[in-house]
C-alpha cells in the first residue's frame, strides 16, 4: 500500500504558522503536564499517608495464626499450643528482599490500676530492640526511657498517664487472665511514656518486653501472637507478603500473613478511591484543553479556506483535505506531548529521588496527632501517566474533526469567487 | 334468740361470698410476687457459705473454693480459700460497685464500667452478674408467658423483657420456676438479636440450713459449646448477724473476714 501523503502535508503545515502552533502545543502540554504532576503528587501523598498509617504501630505486614484474626484469643499464637520456633521464623522473614525489620509481639487484655483510678487496658508484649527498628511511636518518647526486660518495667501512653495521673516512676498493677485460667496481675514500674497521637491507643495501650508479658499471662517464650514486618515502602508489602507466606514453614497449624491493604481495608479503598479520581483530573483537564485547539484550529482552517478550495477544485477528494487537517492535528499533539514528556518526566524523576521540603510554605503539618512533615513528594503511577498520553492525542484528534469536516464542505466556486 | 331467719340467711351469705370468689389456682399468679418470693427463700436477709466454683474450658479446666458472705440485694464478699495460689483473692460487691483484692500485689482494684462484662474470676459470670441479677426486676418487664406441665412437672414459664431505658445487657430473658415447691429450674439469656447466649440450670435441690436450695447451678454459654461454669453450695446457713459495715475495703483485703 502507497504511503498516505497527509500525514507529511500535515507535519510540514505546522510550520507555516509557527506562533499558533506553538501556543497550540503548549495549551496541550500544560494540560499533559499537569495531570502527570496532580497525578504524581497525589500518588505521593497517598503514599506519605500509607507510610504513616503503618509505620507508626502496625507495621507493613502482620503475620498471625489463621485463627487468630478477627478474635484475637490470647490462645492463638503462631503454631497453635506448641508454639513455633521464632528466632527460625524472624530469620526466615528477615531475609526477603523488600523486609527491613521483623519483630514478635504478644496481645493480652486486662485492666490497668493506679491506686483509685482504673481502666480497660491491651498489653503489648515486644522486642525492644527490633520494635524500635520496626515502627516510630516507641522511637522518641515524650518522658522516660524504654522498659528494660526482667525488671517489671513497662511504657503506657500519654493519655493513659493522664487518665489514671501516673507518671515516670510511679506503680501499676495489672490484671489480666492467664493461659492457664489462672487471675494474672503483677505490679509494674512506669519506665517511660510514649505518644502517638492516636487517642485510643495511648489511653489503652501498655507496652512492655514481650518475655515479660509472657511471664504475666503463663504463656511460654515461644508463644507468640504476632510478627510485624516493615517493608521499604508500603506498595512492596502485597507482594512480600505473597513471598512469605510461601517460604514461612506452617509448623502445626497454618499461618496468615497479610499486608497493610489486607489489615487496613478502609484505608486500602481510600487509596483507590484517589486512583479513580484521576481519571476525572484526566478527562476535565483534557476536554478545556480540546475547546481551546478546536477554536484555534477552526480558525485555521477558516483562514486557509481558499487553500482548500483550490485543492477541492483541482480533484482533491472532501476526505483528503479531512486528512489533512486531522493530521495536522495530530502532529500538534505529538509535537506537544514529546515536548512536555521531555519536561515533566525528568521533574517527575527528581522530585521522586529528592523531594523539596515545603516547610517554609506550611510549616510542619499535625495530622491526628502523627508529624507530617510537608514535602512536594511525588509517586510514580504509570498505568494513569500512560493514559494521560492517550488522552492528549485523543484530544487533538477529537477536536481537529468538526474543524476538518468544515474544511472538508468547503464550496470551492463560492469561495474562490469571493462569495 | 337466733329466729329462723338467721339460719336461712346465713348459708345464703356463704354461698353469696363464695361464688364471687375467683377460681382458686390463678389467684395467686401474679409474676413478680412469684418471682420475688422465690428470690427471698434463695437469699434470705444474710447468708454465709462455702462454695466450689468449676469452670471447664476449651483451654483449661480448675475449681476454686470460696468463702461467701451476703447482706440483701447490695451486699456481698467472696474469698476464695483455694487453690493456694489465689487463696485471698476476693471480691467485695457494695451496691453498684465491685471490688477486687489481689493478695500477691496487695491491691484493691474498682472495676471499671467499662468492663462490667468482663469474666468474673475467670468463669463465665460476669462482673454485671454480681450487680444486675438482684435487679432484674426493675430492669425488665415480667410476664408469664406459659403457665403449665412441662415434662410432667407443673411449671410457670416467665419472660423478661427490657424496659424502655433500662441500662441492660440481655435482649430477653426467659425463666422457668417449678410451681409445687418455687424452686428455679433454668434461665436463658438472649441477645438483642433473639440469640441465646448462654442457659443457667439449676439442680441438685437440697435443704440446708432448713431451706429448699438448688445447691448447683451451671452456666452453659452458647457460643462456646463443651464450656461450663458450676458453682455449688457446700454449706450454707441463713439470717447471721452481719451488717453492711462488714462489706468494707478493709475486710475485702483483711483475710481476718470473720463472721462477727
Amino acid at each position: 500500500m502507497k504511503e498516505s501523503p497527509w500525514p507529511r502535508i500535515g507535519w510540514r503545515n505546522l510550520g507555516r504558522n509557527r506562533k499558533r502552533t506553538v501556543l497550540t502545543a503548549l495549551g496541550l502540554g500544560v494540560g499533559y503536564f499537569a495531570c502527570v504532576f496532580v497525578v504524581g503528587w497525589s500518588e505521593g501523598i497517598m503514599a506519605e499517608l500509607v507510610e504513616n498509617a503503618t509505620s507508626l504501630v502496625t507495621g507493613q505486614i502482620e503475620i498471625h495464626d489463621a485463627e487468630y484474626r478477627p478474635d484475637r484469643s490470647l490462645y492463638d499464637t503462631i503454631g497453635g499450643r506448641e508454639g513455633a520456633d521464632v528466632a527460625a521464623l524472624l530469620n526466615a522473614i528477615d531475609a526477603d528482599e523488600a523486609v527491613v525489620a521483623a519483630a514478635p509481639r504478644v496481645y493480652a487484655g486486662g485492666l490497668v490500676s493506679s491506686g483509685e483510678a482504673t481502666s480497660a487496658g491491651m498489653f503489648l508484649g515486644v522486642d525492644p530492640e527490633r520494635e524500635v527498628a520496626l515502627t516510630r511511636f516507641l522511637d522518641s518518647l515524650v518522658a522516660g526511657a524504654l522498659p528494660v526486660a526482667g525488671r517489671y518495667e513497662l511504657v503506657i501512653g500519654e493519655e493513659m498517664g493522664r487518665q489514671l495521673s501516673v507518671g515516670v516512676g510511679d506503680e501499676l498493677v495489672l490484671v489480666g487472665s492467664g493461659a492457664d485460667g489462672s487471675m494474672a496481675n503483677d505490679l509494674y514500674t512506669v519506665a517511660g511514656i510514649y505518644r502517638t497521637g492516636l487517642v485510643e491507643f495511648d489511653a489503652s495501650t501498655v507496652v512492655m518486653p514481650i518475655g515479660d508479658l509472657q511471664e504475666l499471662v503463663v504463656l511460654g517464650p515461644d508463644r507468640i501472637h504476632e510478627i510485624a514486618v516493615a517493608t521499604a515502602q508500603p506498595d512492596l508489602a502485597a507482594d512480600a507478603a505473597r513471598r512469605l507466606s510461601g517460604v514461612l514453614e506452617a509448623p502445626a497449624r497454618p499461618i496468615v500473613v497479610a499486608s497493610w491493604a489486607e489489615l487496613n481495608p478502609v484505608l486500602a479503598e481510600y487509596v483507590a478511591l484517589a486512583e479513580s479520581f484521576y481519571w476525572i483530573i484526566i478527562v476535565i483537564v483534557f476536554t478545556v484543553a480540546a475547546f481551546g485547539i478546536a477554536n484555534t484550529m477552526l480558525m485555521a482552517t477558516f483562514e486557509r479556506r481558499r487553500e482548500f478550495a483550490v485543492m477541492l477544485a483541482l480533484g482533491s477528494t472532501p476526505r483528503a483535505v479531512m486528512g489533512i487537517v486531522v493530521s495536522e492535528a495530530l502532529a500538534i499533539g505529538a509535537v506537544s506531548l514529546a515536548g512536555s514528556a521531555a519536561v515533566t518526566f525528568p521533574l517527575m524523576v527528581w522530585l521522586y529521588n529528592a523531594p523539596p521540603s515545603l516547610e517554609w510554605l506550611y510549616g510542619n503539618v499535625t495530622l491526628q496527632g502523627a508529624l507530617l512533615t510537608p514535602t512536594l513528594r511525588v509517586g510514580y503511577n504509570v498505568p494513569a501517566w500512560t493514559w494521560a498520553s492517550v488522552g492528549l492525542l485523543v484530544t487533538a484528534l477529537l477536536s481537529a474533526l468538526y474543524p476538518a469536516a468544515r474544511a472538508a464542505r468547503i464550496p470551492p466556486a463560492d469561495t474562490l469567487s469571493g462569495l | 334468740m337466733f329466729g329462723l331467719r338467721t339460719f336461712v340467711v346465713f348459708p345464703a351469705v356463704v354461698f353469696a361470698v363464695a361464688a364471687l370468689a375467683p377460681a382458686p389456682a390463678p389467684a395467686q399468679t401474679d409474676p413478680l410476687e412469684i418471682i420475688d418470693r422465690v428470690d427471698r427463700m434463695l437469699r434470705g436477709d444474710s447468708s454465709h457459705g462455702t462454695m466450689t466454683m468449676e469452670v471447664v474450658t476449651e483451654n483449661w479446666d480448675r475449681s476454686m473454693t470460696m468463702e461467701v458472705w451476703s447482706l440483701g440485694t447490695d451486699y456481698s464478699l467472696v474469698r476464695v480459700q483455694a487453690p493456694r495460689r489465689e487463696a485471698g483473692t476476693a471480691t467485695l460487691k457494695a451496691e453498684d460497685d465491685i471490688w477486687n483484692y489481689l493478695p500477691k500485689v496487695d491491691r484493691s482494684i474498682k472495676i471499671p464500667a467499662s468492663m462490667m462484662g468482663g469474666s468474673w474470676m475467670g468463669s463465665h459470670f460476669t462482673n454485671d452478674d454480681l450487680v444486675k441479677e438482684s435487679r432484674l426486676i426493675e430492669d425488665y418487664d415480667v410476664e408469664i408467658s406459659f403457665e403449665g406441665d412441662a415434662d410432667g412437672v407443673a411449671v410457670w414459664d416467665f419472660i423478661l423483657t427490657p424496659k424502655p431505658e433500662a441500662p441492660v445487657v440481655w435482649g430477653s430473658i426467659e425463666y422457668r420456676i417449678r410451681q409445687g415447691d418455687y424452686m428455679p429450674l433454668w434461665t436463658k439469656f438472649y441477645d438483642e438479636d433473639g440469640e441465646l447466649a448462654r442457659t443457667m440450670e439449676h439442680g441438685e435441690f437440697t435443704e440446708m440450713d432448713g431451706r429448699l436450695l438448688p445447691a448447683v447451678m451451671d452456666m452453659y454459654p452458647a457460643d462456646k459449646p463443651g464450656e461450663r461454669t458450676t458453682m455449688r453450695y457446700d454449706e450454707i446457713e441463713f439470717d447471721i448477724d452481719v451488717d453492711p459495715s462488714f462489706f468494707s475495703l478493709r475486710n475485702l483485703q483483711g483475710g481476718r473476714g470473720r463472721r462477727r
